[in-house]
């Protein structure tokens, strides 16, 4: 039973770490050109670079969380532990992502360019 | 077949959790743009980039605790338990659902306010 909750596990993680990082990668891109000062090619550069660091991290350490799993006998087992070890990983990436946010928004502050830049 | 009902209870309370995230997330941000817009001024493309963050945030915080804290350890013998233990736990989440939807729009509220405040600032002279 571990091979299928293995399965499912990282099935899950990967589709969730792909879809949140493209959500940060499209939605990220305003903050960080009005913190470069419009530097359109230091900008898609450096978005690139954090995209796949945040792949390689997040689902490496999904994957290091493999180690961790119980042995599972029946199918109720295979749902909590799925769930559970699921549920870790988002609140995880939650707290990272809040972070971040909060992060910007001081870095922001501290350049006063989010609030009052000119258009 | 002992541990039938905890199976029953995991089948209905995952997609009642996700149901309900899905709900309050696409109610509170669909009315939250409008705030949004307020404080950046008008700047559609950067209200609407953190509306959607903010989002992606929401979700990964509310359905990652509703799957952390799923796990029922004590054996459900009978419907009686079943429901007993299903509404603790749907009760539960809902309850921490609803103070994170008034604390989004407490910071809702607190930011329009802020950028009001910040545009009548610079209409003054001097």
């Amino acid at each position: 039973m571990n091979i299928l909750a293995y399965i499912i596990y990282l099935l899950l993680t990967y589709v969730i770490t792909v879809h949140v990082g493209l959500v940060f990668y499209r939605n990220g891109r305003v903050f960080m050109l009005s913190l470069l000062h419009n530097d359109e090619q230091l900008t898609s550069f450096i978005n690139k670079m954090l995209l796949t660091g945040y792949y390689l991290f997040n689902l490496g350490y999904a994957a290091l969380m493999l180690r961790t799993w119980e042995v599972i006998h029946t199918w109720t087992e295979l749902i909590s532990s799925i769930a559970t070890m699921t549920g870790k990983i988002m609140l995880t990436l939650a707290i990272v992502h809040f972070c971040n946010m909060a992060f910007i928004y001081f870095l922001g502050k501290r350049n006063n360019v989010i609030l009052n830049a000119k258009v | 077949m002992e541990r039938s009902f905890n199976f029953l209870a995991y089948l209905i309370y995952l997609p009642l959790v996700i149901l309900v995230t899905w709900y309050v997330a696409r109610t509170l941000f669909k009315n939250g743009r409008v705030f949004m817009l307020d404080i950046f001024n008008g700047k559609t493309e950067i209200a609407f980039a953190t509306t959607r963050l903010f989002e992606t945030g929401f979700y990964l915080l509310n359905l990652g605790f509703a799957f952390w804290i799923m796990n029922i350890y004590n054996n459900v013998e009978d419907n009686t338990q079943l429901l007993e233990v299903l509404s603790h736990k749907i009760g539960g989440f809902c309850i921490y659902l609803g103070v994170m939807l008034f604390f989004n729009l407490y910071l809702f509220f607190r930011g329009r306010r802020v950028a009001r405040e910040r545009a009548r600032m610079q209409e003054l002279p001097g």
